[in-house]
């Protein structure tokens, strides 16, 4: 396994996993027991999380919302790495239902596609995206408990869902007094517009930067998830934090990625992708999936407080 | 009045079903349309308050500010035809234009029930939970 170090302000590490060579987990082919026909074996899942016992294990989605024949295929994938990886939740970056949003259309276009996971009883965390109407705050499987912006934690790591369409000053202020008590190892914002991005259609959210950033700075905020761009990207940390992308799982930009782009790090815009995220204490630990099953990126970051 | 005119629609629990949460706004802006049945545009953003906004806007913001919140505002994608009436619904199936938040930290300060959205030059003045436009402003990006 080849392994890559990048320091960054001297306190935050990187360390990539190669997905070359990922260590593959057990088949999840199943023998009918006390039958003749034996159903056909299922390929192996290459896997390049360390699946630790007590760790934090979740999925991410965003721009999912078409109710399209990919989004499914994506979804059911994500069902059959949950067979060897299983994640408790799923982060949903916003534009979680595209057009119409009636009753039929939150059926198509989320329920009826990710009915397997809701039947093992995963948890969808929501954020809005510019195409999401503010009511889906209330709907139940997307538990934003009627807030627009909220926070939970799970172990050691706090999750913020933000609403980027409209960072107006009451939610800094909550987002400042949230972050200014939270003692948690892991602060992970999300939200739908990215405030970093080599996207030629959108790019980064400068306004969003200048306003958010200072804070996830000055309270330490590790990770930033976000969306509105169809593809995958990891942007090189900046200022010591690291930035994802994951917009590519209901509809993609192909080949939208500036592949010039001085911040990219590491991108993926010819297919849709997922991404799945394990924390083991000091570590998160990260593989992106493309739709046919191909690893795309993987690695694990170095919590910043612990290394100082 | 707002927040006793909602007390007449159907409340929403944190675990609504789709259906619970169309009734509740169809609800919602029926009341509120039959309430306000005499609005007009101008009646929130008064000669006073609209002229203090474009003041604000145009001195606030640099030259080089404001051709990036003219890319965000008049991105192409999200450049969608939006008939401005008042008492009528911002349009479904729709896209919202973020609002670019250095701007939004620029504006006089709103009740919770109200939001600002821009649509392409005009700035509007929507319901929060329905998106129903109270009032707008023609030709209001600096």
């Amino acid at each position: 396994m080849r392994r890559i170090t990048q320091s960054v302000l001297t306190v935050f590490v990187l360390i990539l996993f190669s997905s070359l060579n990922p260590s593959y987990c057990q088949s999840i082919s199943k023998a009918a027991v006390g039958n003749k026909v034996s159903q056909p074996a299922k390929p192996a899942l290459p896997l390049s999380l360390p699946l630790k016992e007590g760790s934090i294990r979740f999925a991410i989605i965003g721009d999912t919302g078409t109710g399209s024949k990919q989004q499914q295929q994506l979804a059911d994938l994500m069902k059959q790495y949950r067979e060897v990886f299983p994640f408790e939740f799923v982060l949903m970056m916003g534009d979680n239902l595209y057009g119409n949003e009636t009753p039929a259309d939150y059926r198509k276009k989320f329920q009826d596609v990710y009915q397997k996971l809701l039947d093992d009883k995963v948890k969808f965390y929501a954020t809005l995206g510019n195409h999401d109407q503010p009511n889906e705050r209330f709907y139940e499987y997307f538990n934003m408990n009627g807030k627009e912006y909220y926070r939970f934690t799970k172990g050691n790591a706090a999750f913020y869902s933000l609403n980027s369409n409209y960072m107006d000053k009451k939610q800094l202020e909550w987002l400042e007094s949230e972050l200014a008590k939270d003692n948690s190892d892991w602060k992970v914002a999300f939200c739908h517009h990215p405030p970093y991005s080599s996207g030629g259609k959108h790019g980064s959210d400068k306004q969003l930067r200048e306003v958010v950033e200072p804070m996830f700075v000055k309270y330490g905020v590790n990770v930033v998830l976000a969306g509105h761009e169809h593809f995958y990207e990891r942007i090189k940390p900046q200022k010591g934090i690291y930035y994802f992308i994951s917009g590519a799982g209901g509809k993609l930009r192909e080949g939208d990625v500036n592949e010039r782009s001085p911040l990219t790090d590491k991108f993926f815009d010819t297919d849709m992708s997922f991404m799945l995220v394990e924390i083991v204490k000091g570590d998160l630990h990260f593989q992106v999936i493309s739709r046919t099953g191909e690893t795309v990126d993987s690695g694990v970051l170095v919590n910043q407080k612990k290394t100082q | 009045m707002r927040s006793s005119l909602k007390a007449k629609a159907p409340k929403l629990s944190k675990d609504s079903t789709p259906e619970q949460i169309q009734a509740a706004e169809t609800a919602l802006v029926a009341v509120l349309r039959t309430s306000r049945a005499s609005a007009k545009p101008g009646d929130i953003f008064t000669p006073d308050i609209a002229q203090y906004i474009r003041t604000t806007l145009k001195r606030e913001f640099k030259p080089e500010e404001k051709k990036e919140i003219r890319k965000v505002v008049l991105e192409k994608e999200t450049n969608i035809p939006v008939t401005l009436k008042v008492n009528y619904p911002y349009p479904d199936p729709k896209e919202f234009v973020e609002m670019p938040a250095t701007l939004l930290l620029k504006l006089p300060t709103l009740p919770k029930e109200l939001k600002y959205r821009y649509v392409n030059h005009n700035l509007l003045l929507v319901d929060s939970d329905n998106n129903m436009i109270v009032d707008y402003m023609i030709d209001a990006l600096p």
